[in-house]
């Protein structure tokens, strides 16, 4: 059993191993935990600087991935830039197009920009779809500040190049990143901060559910933005036993840590939906979106769950139809 | 019996013979391979690309040549021939006569320096004549042996007592000009005779002009196609420009009975369409047009083949044979007169090039052959067989295979190989293991904990050599890490090469190995095989693919070429760096066989198995054995099929060692090659059965042609197998009229069904010989009478049976009594009356395959046929281990081809029934059960179902819950590591693909950007 206290002890106080420096999630439950009010999560980035990377998920294809970006000039996310091109409003569709690559989930990641970026225009916001590289969270949470700091730097200038005012992105952990780990011109936003004003004109009339993705919640303080975008769209929120603050992670998170524990977080989670009796579990963190639908699409799973799994751009989107 | 020899002579060293010299020798016998010419490997080594796959030809046949060199039970006789056998069944004695080759074949390492020095040059039989060879010469660069012979007709000291040169080059004292021919007995079992064919002289026919140097055999256009030809694969003219426009003229010496030619050759249609494929591929300007009776694509995948080079590829079918080539007499260019198929009369065209399709014929040494060993011949030439026994001769203990006994392609020929040698080891089955001795390999050596890599970079002859700059790649690999010896080869593949990396490994001390040289599909188990010679773990080895991933795809840009030669054998250095030894497990397994379906294929096989005393059972779902056969009366060598099958049941009923199930079907299957466990359910039956191997004989059923031809809506249109029946009883009909391609290559059954034409010809004779005051009229698309029952197409015509022929855009208009046919030719309609009409409609595959096919792990083709596991070399094997496919339920077959194939399948089990132990791959993929979370998605991806999912009970600190984790079968794991590419949590590793194996790679290639 570890716990952060054993932790710290073990690393800065006795000086011995930090294999379990490896273990944490980063998912921040414990910031209102600590009575002392600790950052944990942020002694565990530093301390994992440039150590050994414990068991990276997937073979660390997508840490090769992003290593491979940040070394090559020309390599960049894979959507092409379109919409509108002398907007002053970027969006930023982070690594949706490498999620379509490699995972059979039955989720198409790609259409979370497409929606978004309907959902933009919808809101006279029509943005131009930036081409960057990986955002380098991933890399910053797994010690490896020195490939973070190249992927900041060359994305930091593409940003400043595109003459963009506002940075708009649909992943929890983009916008951690861009707004606390990047030094940026200018604003940074999730997408749920926008629509949570928005008149899509929509009347969804369907009972959701809506999970935190730690990075939005915990790391941003931002927990009301999904459920009143989801709210004047029609939707009716019911909480689950966990939630806002007190949430509990998707079980997985800076691509590491994928075991028999996390898989029981990521049930325990997914229980606690089905408690609900909601039709819809919404996230608004693409990983979230991943790790859930792992668990719901498991090859002769042991549990059923029969509501869907959805990006809160992508449930509201779909709305829209063809108005 | 008094003595029997666990010895077979195999004589003829083509595809043929190495195919039941490999099965005969793994399975136990010990094996006299005796070729006549110089080398094995036939004319498939002459060939370019194979048809209907367009594979290279001596990409996939050189593995195997080079497998019969290095297994130790076969003992090759090259440059050798019969002259004598004497003996029976079971204890022969063969007289060989070993021709000299004035070269000490102990002694010649192939080093080519006698060939420099050699002043003769004679036309290269290799090439067809079309360049020169010397007098001193290896037939070609993969020739097994790798030796040198002496030309003793052309060498000037042989014939003149001048010369002598290449004895005074050789540094090996491998030159002996005093050899003399030589005699030895050898004391076998069995013999089996497959010398296969000659090629059709074209000069025996004057107009075909073949002495006109623009007109050239098929298969000297072969060796202009190949990359090793005379021309470095361009096709080339004699003024030495490039045609643009190439005819085939199909048929010569093939259907000609007037120039005593009766059989269809076979393979000509599809060998013409392939080559136009081929010259179209190297010429994207070129135009071709093939001059055909008919286009006989009836073999697997050639119907499809032959659609797409018509319809899109633009190649020219033309329905008209010219009946000569006419050649200008001032400017030698040639012309073609035919036929307009648009009843437009009669055309000339010129053309750059004409191909002469030209035929197989019985060789004159396979006519020679044929007397010494006492076997019947028929009226062509070929070995005297039955339909029912097509791989026996008329002396028992001799049998035959290939295109000996008729005209036949690759894979029919190598299932007959198969086949023949199941037949052969029948009778010595006791004496299994006696002659034979066990490949040993050397202890493992120390490898010591430095890493000590060598590399060897293959030439490929000019495949690799010419647009790769070798030695600079070599010098490169010297500079890399862990890399302590680099060099060149010619041919890293050929033996003698081996032999020199197995020395490396002994003079450098390495302990990892890296060749640059061509697929791993093909040449990593030779390369393996060198490493346990020379006492390493054979996973030691890499493979970096310099030839089809980069000389063949950057033959314009030599540079950049070798740039990336560099690239992938940096990366694969990076990789060979990192890999650790593995080792193989024992398994201990069932040798007992399971035989889906009792017609005549499964029956075959079932007693083919049995006769080698390993228990079967025969799994038939109908209340009787025959299959497909009861529906037919008679066969079309005239016999009746009561006679074939009726003995044949009784031998299968009556053997002991078979157990036949009746009315039953297997109902559930798991397990994998040597433990397969299955459950029998049926009228009589309910239990589950354990078995080692499964042959799958299923076969097919007859169309009901519902929809075409106005079947069902008139009483008198019915089916060929309804028309065998009235046979018997007698047909009172005056007028017939039988319609082929009844639901047959269309959209809906886009292949062709093999055996309908020629059960339509044999049923038209039949109809005509009854009443021969009967019109009987064949309404037919091609007519498909290939090989030796061209004969009965023959005979058909000379009883008036009338032939029309249809296009599918413009099909017979069927009503009552009455059919209109567009004649083309007139460029008018006909009608036609009838009293019966009779559809030829296709065979098509019963419906249990879909349920078998998962059952068994393997996979259905388009049309519902069960996938061999390689259309040319492998065509009785599935893909999935242990699993083998006899008669239709492959392809439509005729009879004897069904029996051959039963056989061959019945042989290939018997290669692994006859073990001690099955072995596990070294490089299975292993899961680490505390990581995984048991998602199951490594089981969507696995081809094998090697994964299977185990319910287990987790229990982390607050949560306990049930779930599922994965397990990998070892036995039925092939390494392939999709699964562990698919594994979220990293639980799986592919052994042989670790992940900082594969990280290495990706980041040695980023070094080079």
């Amino acid at each position: 059993m570890t716990t952060p206290r054993s932790n710290i002890y073990q690393t800065n106080v006795y000086r011995k191993s930090s294999d379990d420096i490896w273990n944490c999630l980063t998912c921040g439950l414990c910031y209102d935990g600590c009575p002392q009010g600790v950052d944990y999560p942020e002694f565990v980035k530093e301390e994992r600087e440039g150590k050994q990377q414990g068991d990276l998920v997937h073979k660390g294809v997508f840490t090769l991935l992003s290593d491979l970006m940040a070394d090559l000039k020309e390599s960049k996310t894979n959507l092409a830039e379109s919409g509108n091109n002398d907007s002053k409003i970027g969006y930023y569709p982070g690594c949706l197009d490498f999620h379509d690559m490699f995972f059979d989930l039955d989720v198409d990641f790609k259409s979370i920009a497409d929606s978004s970026m309907k959902l933009l225009e919808k809101m006279d916001m029509s943005a131009k779809m930036l081409q960057l590289k990986c955002c380098g969270h991933d890399q910053l949470w797994q010690g490896d500040t020195e490939t973070f700091e190249k992927l900041k730097e060359q994305n930091t200038k593409l940003i400043k190049e595109s003459g963009i005012e506002t940075l708009v992105t649909s992943c929890a952990e983009c916008y951690r990143t861009l707004s606390m780990d990047y030094d940026l011109p200018c604003e940074v936003v999730h997408i749920s901060q926008l629509l949570k004003n928005a008149d899509l004109g929509i009347d969804s009339n369907t009972d959701v559910t809506c999970h935190d993705a730690c990075r939005l919640g915990r790391h941003m303080g931002e927990y009301d933005a999904p459920r009143e975008a989801l709210s004047s769209a029609g939707a009716t929120v019911t909480e689950m036993a966990h939630s806002k603050n007190e949430s509990w992670c998707c079980g997985v998170s800076t691509m590491m840590s994928c075991n028999d524990r996390s898989k029981a977080l990521r049930k325990a989670r997914l229980d606690e939906a089905k408690d609900t009796e909601a039709k819809v579990l919404i996230t608004s963190c693409p990983k979230c979106l991943a790790h859930l639908n792992c668990m719901k699409t498991e090859q002769e799973s042991v549990e059923n769950y029969e509501f869907d799994i959805k990006d809160l751009t992508v449930f509201l989107a779909e709305q829209l139809g063809g108005k | 019996m008094s003595k029997l020899v666990g010895a077979v002579a195999v004589a003829g060293g083509g595809i043929a013979g190495i195919q039941s010299a490999i099965d005969l020798a793994s399975s136990g016998l010990k094996v006299y391979l005796i070729e006549s010419s110089t080398t094995i490997g036939g004319k498939m080594a002459q060939l370019d690309k194979t048809f209907p796959t367009l594979d290279c030809s001596m990409c996939t046949l050189s593995p195997k040549l080079a497998e019969v060199a290095r297994h130790p039970n076969i003992e090759l006789m090259t440059y050798s021939e019969i002259t004598g056998i004497k003996g029976d069944p079971g204890d022969f004695t063969v007289t060989v006569k070993k021709k000299a080759t004035y070269v000490d074949y102990d002694k010649c390492t192939a080093c080519e320096l006698c060939v420099s020095k050699c002043p003769v040059k004679v036309p290269d039989e290799y090439n067809e004549g079309q360049n020169k060879r010397k007098a001193i010469y290896l037939a070609f660069p993969q020739a097994v042996p790798r030796v040198f012979t002496i030309d003793a007709d052309n060498c000037l000291y042989l014939t003149k007592g001048k010369c002598g040169n290449c004895l005074k080059v050789c540094e090996n004292d491998a030159i002996n000009y005093e050899d003399k021919d030589e005699e030895v007995d050898i004391n076998v079992g069995s013999v089996i005779i497959n010398t296969g064919f000659e090629p059709y002289d074209a000069s025996n026919l004057e107009q075909y002009r073949i002495d006109n140097p623009n007109v050239v055999t098929s298969l000297e256009f072969e060796r202009q196609l190949s990359s090793s030809g005379p021309f470095e694969g361009h096709v080339t003219l004699d003024d030495g420009s490039h045609p643009k426009n190439i005819a085939w003229i199909q048929c010569i010496g093939s259907r000609s009975p007037e120039i005593g030619r009766n059989t269809c050759s076979s393979v000509c249609c599809m060998y013409a369409t392939k080559e136009a494929m081929v010259a179209m591929e190297h010429d994207l300007d070129l135009k071709t047009t093939i001059f055909n009776i008919d286009v006989r694509a009836f073999g697997k995948g050639f119907e499809e083949f032959y659609q797409k080079a018509k319809n899109e590829k633009g190649i020219r079918f033309i329905n008209s044979r010219p009946s000569g080539v006419e050649v200008d007499p001032v400017t030698d260019n040639v012309s073609l007169k035919y036929e307009a198929e648009d009843g437009s009369g009669i055309k000339r065209e010129d053309f750059d090039m004409v191909v002469l399709s030209i035929g197989l014929t019985p060789s004159e040494s396979s006519k020679n052959l044929a007397q010494i060993a006492n076997v019947e011949m028929d009226d062509n030439g070929f070995i005297k067989t039955k339909i029912e026994s097509p791989l026996e001769t008329s002396k028992p203990g001799i049998f035959v295979c290939g295109a000996m006994q008729a005209p036949k392609d690759i894979p029919d020929t190598v299932a007959d190989a198969s086949g023949a040698a199941s037949k052969a080891s029948s009778l010595l089955s006791s004496e299994r293991g006696t002659l034979v001795t066990e490949k040993e390999y050397p202890p493992e050596r120390d490898i010591g904990t430095q890493i000590r890599t060598g590399v060897v970079v293959c030439r490929c002859g000019i495949n690799i050599g010419n647009i790769v700059d070798v030695p600079d790649v070599v010098e490169y690999a010297k500079t890399l890490p862990h890399v302590v010896f680099a060099k060149e080869e010619v041919y890293a593949c050929s033996t003698d090469s081996l032999e020199g990396i197995a020395n490396l490994v002994e003079e450098h001390n390495l302990n990892h190995m890296v060749v640059a040289s061509c697929t791993p599909r093909t040449h990593e188990p030779l390369f393996r095989e060198t490493l346990m010679e020379a006492g390493l773990n054979p996973y030691l080895f890499e493979l970096a693919n310099i030839r089809e991933h980069c000389s063949w795809v950057h033959q314009n840009n030599k540079e950049e070429a070798t740039r990336k030669a560099k690239d992938i054998v940096r990366m694969s250095v990076s990789r060979a760096n990192l890999l650790q030894p593995l080792y193989q497990e024992k398994i201990e397994f069932n040798n007992e066989a399971l035989v889906v379906g009792g017609g005549i294929a499964g029956m075959t096989a079932a007693l083919d198995i049995a006769q080698k005393d390993f228990k079967v059972t025969l799994l038939e779902k109908e209340s009787e054995l025959g299959g497909m056969m009861l529906k037919f009366t008679q066969l079309q060598d005239g016999r009746t099929t009561k006679e074939v099958l009726e003995p044949l049941i009784q031998k299968v009923e009556s053997n002991p060692n078979i157990t036949v199930v009746k009315e039953a079907e297997l109902t559930e299957q798991e397990g994998s090659m040597g433990n397969f466990k299955g459950h029998i359910k049926g009228a009589n039956i309910d239990e589950d059965i354990e078995f080692g191997v499964a042959i799958i004989a299923t076969g097919t059923n007859e169309f009901e042609p519902e929809g075409y031809f106005s079947y069902g809506e008139y009483p008198n249109i019915i089916t060929q197998s309804q028309l065998e029946q009235k046979l018997d009883e007698g047909v009172d009909a005056k007028d017939v009229v039988i319609i082929q391609c009844a639901g047959g290559r269309n959209d809906d059954r886009p292949y062709c069904s093999r055996a309908c034409c020629t059960v339509a010809v044999k049923n038209a004779i039949r109809l005509k010989e009854s009443d021969p005051g009967r019109n009987v009229t064949i309404l037919y698309r091609d007519i498909r009478t290939f090989g030796v029952w061209e004969e009965l197409y023959t005979k058909a015509r000379e009883l008036d049976v009338i032939f029309m022929r249809y296009t599918e855009d413009k099909e017979p208009e069927v009503s009552e009594k009455t059919v209109r046919i567009y004649d083309h030719l007139m460029n008018m309609d006909f009608e036609i009356n009838y009293d019966l009409m009779v559809l030829s409609a296709p065979m098509v595959t019963p419906e249990t395959n879909e349920l078998l096919a998962p059952m068994f792990k393997v996979a259905l083709d388009a049309n519902g046929f069960f996938l061999e596991a390689h259309i040319k070399l492998r065509p009785v094997e599935c893909a999935t281990d242990g699993v083998f496919l006899a008669g239709t339920s492959q392809a439509p077959k005729l009879v004897d081809e069904s029996v051959s194939q039963a056989s061959a399948a019945a042989s290939r089990a018997c290669t692994i029934l006859s073990r001690d132990f099955l072995e596990t791959i070294g490089n299975v993929s292993v899961v680490d059960p505390d990581l995984c979370i048991g998602c199951g998605r490594c089981t969507t991806v696995c081809p094998y179902k090697a994964p299977e999912l185990k319910e287990v009970t987790v229990e982390t600190e607050e949560i306990v819950y049930t779930t599922k984790k994965c397990e990998i079968n070892p036995a039925i794991c092939k390494g392939c590591g999709c699964c562990a590419a698919e594994c979220p949590t990293g639980a799986i590793t592919a052994r042989h693909f670790t992940t900082p194996q594969i990280m290495a790679v990706i980041k040695a290639y980023g070094e080079g950007i």
